[in-house]
């Protein structure tokens, strides 16, 4: 048996109906005529498709066709499998920004003193305790991208002293590492593997009974693939947007009135693949004097930001994500929010070169900036 | 419908519903609960005046909520028993408000608002399950955004509206169109009344509103309070008028819908709801499609789907034909989305996968041709019969015996065993009565037996 054969049995493709909808449904097939899952699928159960053709590695692995498929096929995973077997017999996308990011995650790997806590000063954090947060890979993007003004420090920033205002002191810890998610989904599971495993190290030292994300990769890495390699973790992934829903809900905390017009994009980790959908949106609309204005394709159905992983970062992802600025202008809205680093980084990337208008904002931003506690609320 | 109305054998108990059943086969007791319709069935001539008077309007669930009714209404005009029925929850007599028009002005005398629901028992040999089917709901498949998009429809939504007896009287009016027209005769009603209003200061003044706003303008009138109320009424009625003919000239331009598409397998072959084929779907979007061709001549249909599965005499030819002369293209490619274009068109994003191509095309119309799912009322009924269901909420039979339940004496026909077509569910109809009268023939000859000894 064929290793395409296998991972055909292993994510039941045989089950594919040719209809087209994946292909018809793809970002990437709209703009790159000679990418289409279908026909990767269709060469695939003829054996005719070999794991070194390039064309798997342009699949932004986004789950816009996996969730609409009639057969249940999650094309994405079958991409993944691929990309592994491609990996072993050495073959590689073309990875964005000459492969920076890779060779930061392969240091990590190899176990190298970091120094990524330098941004916490003046904001609570501990050593040891229930709640642990997983910084993710924010230090490193402000430093790469410092030219297009990613400010994923600053969202960190924000992140721990919103954690603080909900009188939480977490855990940050130095020796934290990537997810390991890029590595997943580029087809090198043996890095996947060394990272996952020194995160889980880590955090299990610090008796962290709960690890809240704000990066969407993140919380999907830790909770569908880390348990499928590593079995029961011994601590509960929790989303820091699900976790500030509940304080909002319960009254806890509350937003200063401010005026703003925004619309929301769903990043592919949160949303389609997490299934967060409604805690972003109540989040926002329990933010007074925020209009909030809903793009044509949202929630299940909102575009992908055009790359992933790092890689194949083409003008393709260009036009992708080209029109999804235009989308979120059409509703009247100036500013984009999102909930993902690595999706507000692709924008801000677009917007700069383009010279677009619209801001983009991270989520985390809007909510620190505004925040009330129920101890400092007047 | 009309033979079984019409059969001396045949007892009808419309408008009622299955209580309680007990007992087995050859000797069931069922409790039916009678409705009560407020009118008498007996007396009502079913001649319609009632519902011509009554001032309530109601959106008509016939119509699938596209039309109007009444508060007294029958459900549709060949309904068997023909007769009326008073709705409760809309009534005004049965609100407690005045009215009792209908009763005014029935002749037969049939109106009674003191009925009350019966509850009443009979036993039978054998029961037959033809509770039919319900429309998937094609929400559900959000890709298609069939809520937001006012002019993507279901195929019996578009059936309604093709009906010549529907809504819109066959004519192909654009659910957008429909709604924009009711709204600028609600704004036509506004400005009517703000004339008329205008009409009496024009009178009592003798000069025309815009001749004396002139004046007013530029303070002839001092501050006279009478004067001061005409010019607010007509600084009023400015705007309005003005966005009246707006909208005059652009409902103007309105046509009804010449570019069809059909999207195939709504909610059927698809795994996330039901995976098998629905078996009917492909045959009603070609029929809707030549209907709709008949209609006008100059209308062209897409028929997106995998394939066409025209399995029956006659069929193919049937498709076919609709290919040369009722202008239907049939794409090869499932509809992958559906968003808005300019002017409400509803715009659809496929893979023809025969050409290999990802295209996107706009229409005026997109009917949805959906899956057929068990009815909703269905659990309950069949928790109450004692008969087992599939995993989908059809009830379950054994492929060599298709009529019968997992209940002796219980049968099944039509869509609520499994999705099918007009004709074999009249077979299939035809089969269950066979075998129910097959049983109660048995036990009725065997008591005939008993009571001869």
């Amino acid at each position: 048996m064929t290793a395409i054969a296998q991972l055909i049995d292993a994510t039941k493709t045989y089950y594919c109906l040719d209809c087209g909808v994946c292909t018809g449904s793809c970002p990437v097939a709209r703009v790159f005529s000679d990418f289409s899952p279908r026909q990767i699928i269709e060469r695939s159960l003829y054996g005719l498709e070999e794991p070194s053709d390039g064309t798997i590695w342009s699949c932004l692995t986004c789950a816009q066709c996996s969730v609409r498929c009639p057969a249940n096929i999650d094309f994405p995973e079958f991409v993944r499998l691929m990309r592994d077997e491609a990996h072993q017999m050495g073959f590689d996308g073309v990875p964005a920004h000459n492969g920076m990011l890779q060779t930061i995650t392969s240091i990590q790997a190899a176990g190298a003193t970091q120094k990524r806590n330098f941004w916490l000063e003046g904001l609570k954090t501990a050593e040891k305790g229930d709640l642990f947060y997983f910084v993710g890979c924010r230090p490193y993007f402000d430093v790469v991208f410092r030219d297009i003004n990613a400010g994923s420090i600053k969202s960190a920033r924000n992140i721990v002293s919103t954690l603080n205002a909900v009188g939480e002191v977490p855990v940050v810890s130095n020796d934290e590492r990537c997810c390991g998610h890029d590595a997943l989904w580029n087809g090198d599971e043996e890095k996947f593997k060394k990272l996952a495993s020194k995160n889980i190290e880590v955090i299990r030292a610090s008796g962290a009974k709960k690890v809240v994300f704000s990066c969407p990769e993140g919380y999907l890495t830790f909770k569908r693939y880390y348990p499928r390699y590593f079995g029961d973790l011994g601590f509960e992934p929790v989303h820091l947007l699900d976790l500030l829903e509940e304080k909002v809900s319960q009254g806890i905390i509350s937003f200063k009135e401010s005026k703003a017009h925004v619309t929301y994009h769903d990043p592919c980790r949160l949303g389609r693949l997490a299934g967060i959908f409604d805690a972003p949106r109540a989040l926002i609309k329990a933010m007074p004097g925020v209009e909030f204005t809903e793009m044509p394709r949202s929630r299940e159905n909102a575009v992908c930001c055009g790359t992933s992983g790092w890689m194949n970062c083409s003008s393709c992802s260009k036009q992708i994500q080209l029109e999804r600025l235009k989308e979120a202008s059409t509703t009247g809205a100036d500013t984009l929010v999102t909930a993902c680093p690595k999706c507000q980084i692709h924008f801000r990337c677009t917007k700069s070169a383009f010279d677009l208008g619209i801001e983009i904002v991270d989520l985390y931003d809007m909510v620190a900036e505004r925040i009330k506690t129920g101890a400092t609320a007047v | 419908m009309l033979d079984v109305g019409r059969h001396p054998n045949i007892k009808l108990l419309a408008y009622s519903e299955v209580e309680k059943v007990e007992g087995e086969e050859g000797a069931f007791k069922v409790t039916i609960r009678r409705k009560a319709r407020y009118v008498d069935e007996d007396k009502c001539t079913g001649c319609g005046a009632c519902k011509e008077k009554c001032p309530t309007v109601v959106p008509d669930a016939f119509n699938e909520g596209l039309g109007t009714r009444k508060a007294i209404y029958s459900l549709f005009a060949q309904g068997i028993p023909s007769t009326h029925t008073i709705d409760p929850a809309h009534c005004r007599q049965l609100n407690g408000k005045k009215c009792g028009i209908c009763a005014k002005t029935c002749q037969a005398k049939a109106v009674n608002f003191d009925q009350k629901d019966r509850v009443v028992e009979i036993d039978v040999a054998s029961i037959i399950i033809a509770a039919g089917y319900d429309v998937f709901d094609p929400s559900r498949i959000s890709e298609y955004h069939y809520r937001d998009l006012p002019n993507v429809v279901t195929a019996i939504e578009f059936e309604r509206l093709l009906s010549a007896s529907g809504p819109t009287g066959g004519h192909l009016d654009r659910p957008s169109d429909r709604a924009f027209e009711a709204e600028l005769a609600e704004l036509g009603k506004k400005v009517e009344k703000a004339q008329k209003a205008l009409e009496k200061y024009e009178e009592k003044y003798g000069a025309s509103s815009s001749d004396f706003i002139m004046k007013y303008r530029s303070g002839d009138y001092g501050d006279d309070a009478d004067k001061a109320k005409w010019a607010e009424k007509f600084e009023e009625f400015l705007p309005m008028h003005e966005s009246l003919e707006a909208m005059k000239d652009k409902a103007s331009g309105f046509s009804v819908a010449k570019r069809l598409a059909f999207v195939q397998c709504v909610g059927s072959r698809d795994f996330r709801f039901y995976p098998f084929c629905s078996g009917y779907c492909c045959m009603h979007s070609i029929k809707e499609a030549i209907i709709a061709h008949e209609h006008g001549p100059e209308t062209t249909s897409t028929i997106f789907g995998m394939d066409i599965r025209a399995v029956g005499k006659g069929f193919e030819e049937y498709k076919i034909r609709g290919g040369n002369h009722s202008n239907i293209t049939y794409v090869r490619g499932r509809v992958a989305e559906i968003t808005e274009g300019q002017n409400h068109n509803p715009v659809i994003t496929y893979e023809d996968t025969r050409e290999r191509k990802v295209k996107s095309q706009e229409f005026d119309m997109v009917i949805l041709a959906t899956a057929c799912a068990p009815t909703k009322g269905i659990i309950e009924l069949s928790g109450k019969l004692g008969v087992e269901l599939d995993k989908y909420n059809f009830i379950k039979t054994s492929p060599i015996s298709p009529v019968d339940t997992s209940v002796p004496g219980v049968f099944v026909c039509g869509c609520a065993q499994a999705p099918m077509d007009v004709p074999e569910s009249v077979a299939q109809a035809s089969s269950a009565a066979a075998r129910a009268a097959e049983i109660a023939f048995h036990y009725y000859s065997e008591k005939e037996k008993a009571v001869a000894c």
